[in-house]
């Protein structure tokens, strides 16, 4: 018999499924119900694609908005609860450790003057205050120094270092000054006026408990030397006599330092002219695609180095698992 | 197509592909059942665009089949009949000549299942490709290699 005849015979002889087999496929093809929604690329294209441009979008608009705060150096701190936090620091015999150290936001060109905290009175306290400006040129960077120099000096203070540095279109200074505590107030006040106040910070340290412990320690130590005194001179008394008292000295000297360094009070001004906003200009209205774009490359950088071997090993696993299963099931149907 | 219609037009075929694959009509009673309850529980996932339902039932049916010939092997070892196999009466089709039932006896189930999807159930070589989960050319090569063993089998009978 040929291979053509076998093949005809072969097909002549098809099988039909029994009567009591059909019954039972028409029973379960009759609990079929409604197909769960199928996902399909189409679909999740439908999907995806308004919300990749919603984003594409969100980032080229909002990122020119974000620079703009990021320039004008916007701190989220607000002044409302930096005061309310210093009224609180205010008082003295309510809190005997004060240390508070304050952040104030950027001013805008509608509140000029910078917040300064009343120093508490009748209690020895390290002030320290810094402050960021902003000024339109590098000749306002140099007047500006020339003036808070001239504030200084007025309210009995003096600098202590000064660093400026202007170019054709940009200008930088720091000074650090020192100002009578009693004046810090009016200082901050009328430096602040020199331009637009972009970052402030005022710390407040309470010294007076320190000096009150060192003053009890000197009080039981004359004490201690009134007892000596009083005793018959021998060597051993004259000797701790006298170490009494240069332990004595020692610590009205320390207590006179920190009484004359707490006097003054510290205040760093940071002068500079708006540079970033000169480069910002330069940016194009399709600055922040540009932006975006560069950072998918990026993205798509890392995926390729990292995914490119993972990929190569999961399709190495895919070929194993499928080889053996095939060897398995050539084995499996390779019995007679 | 809805898939009581779908088990309406194949289940004979699908009958068929499976008393030829096990070679036991009371096997292929019981999983033409089993694959059909399979096959309801994945229609959701059977996409025409991908292939026909005629071959998506097949290929429910060979897995079907194949979680039968695993069990039957477990069985067979656990029960230690290996040595002195149960040997039931192979009977593939109605009105096909002794010698040629005798012949397709000696074919084992990979060469059977070949036979019967591209010469009894006329599947062209691709659907049959995809079925069983080879190339085009495999299933050319294995039919030629199974139908060669028919006719030496016949040969050999005559």
């Amino acid at each position: 018999m040929s291979q053509r005849d076998l093949a005809a015979e072969l097909r002549a002889s098809r099988v039909t499924a029994p009567d009591e087999v059909r019954e039972h496929v028409r029973l379960i093809a009759a609990a079929e119900t409604a197909p769960p929604r199928k996902f399909t690329w189409r679909r999740a294209l439908v999907v995806t694609l308004p919300v990749a441009a919603a984003i594409a979008a969100a980032i080229v608009f909002t990122r020119p908005d974000h620079q703009q705060r990021v320039v004008h150096g916007v701190v989220v701190t607000t002044p409302d609860r930096a005061l309310d936090k210093l009224d609180k620091l205010g008082a003295p015999a309510r809190t005997p450790a004060l240390q508070a150290q304050v952040g104030a936001a950027g001013s805008t060109a509608g509140e000029p003057k910078a917040f300064a905290p009343v120093p508490p009175r009748g209690r020895v306290v390290q002030y320290d205050a810094a402050l960021s400006l902003r000024v339109a040129s590098p000749t306002a960077v140099s007047a500006a120094v020339k003036r808070a120099l001239r504030i200084a000096t007025s309210l009995g203070g003096f600098p202590i270092s000064v660093h400026a540095s202007t170019q054709a279109k940009s200008g930088t200074a720091d000074l650090t000054l020192k100002i009578p505590r009693q004046h810090v107030q009016e200082a901050v006040a009328r430096l602040s006026a020199l331009g637009t106040i972009t970052g402030e910070q005022v710390d407040l340290q309470d010294l007076q408990a320190g000096i009150n412990a060192t003053n009890r320690e000197i009080a039981r130590l004359q004490q201690t030397l009134a007892t000596l005194r009083a005793q018959p001179q021998t060597p051993v008394t004259e000797r701790k006599i006298a170490a009494l008292t240069a332990r004595i000295a020692n610590l009205q000297r320390g207590t006179a330092d920190t009484r004359r360094t707490a006097h003054y009070a510290t205040v760093t001004l940071h002068v500079a002219t708006p540079q970033r906003a000169v480069h910002k200009a330069h940016h194009g209205p399709l600055h922040g695609l540009v932006v975006a774009l560069r950072w998918i490359g990026i993205a798509a950088i890392y995926v390729l180095a990292l995914g490119a071997p993972a990929l190569l090993l999961v399709g190495l696993g895919w070929l194993a698992v499928r080889t053996i299963r095939r060897r398995r099931e050539n084995a499996l149907l390779s019995r007679p | 197509m809805t898939f009581a219609q779908a088990a309406e037009e194949h289940l004979d075929d699908v009958y068929g592909y499976l008393a030829w694959f096990t070679g036991d009509r009371a096997a292929a009673d019981d999983l033409a059942g089993e694959t059909f309850e399979r096959a309801l529980r994945l229609w959701h996932r059977f996409d025409p665009e991908r292939g026909s339902a005629r071959t998506w039932l097949f290929q429910v049916a060979r897995t079907t089949a194949l979680d039968h010939f695993r069990s039957e092997r477990r069985r067979t070892r656990r029960e230690q009949l290996a040595a002195v196999p149960e040997r039931y009466e192979e009977r593939f089709a109605e009105g096909l000549a002794a010698d040629l039932q005798a012949a397709l006896g000696a074919l084992n189930a990979g060469e059977r299942e070949v036979v019967a999807l591209r010469i009894v159930l006329d599947m062209d070589a691709n659907s049959a490709a995809r079925v069983l989960g080879i190339s085009p050319t495999n299933v050319t090569t294995r039919l030629n290699r199974a139908l060669k063993k028919l006719e030496e089998a016949l040969s050999v009978a005559a």
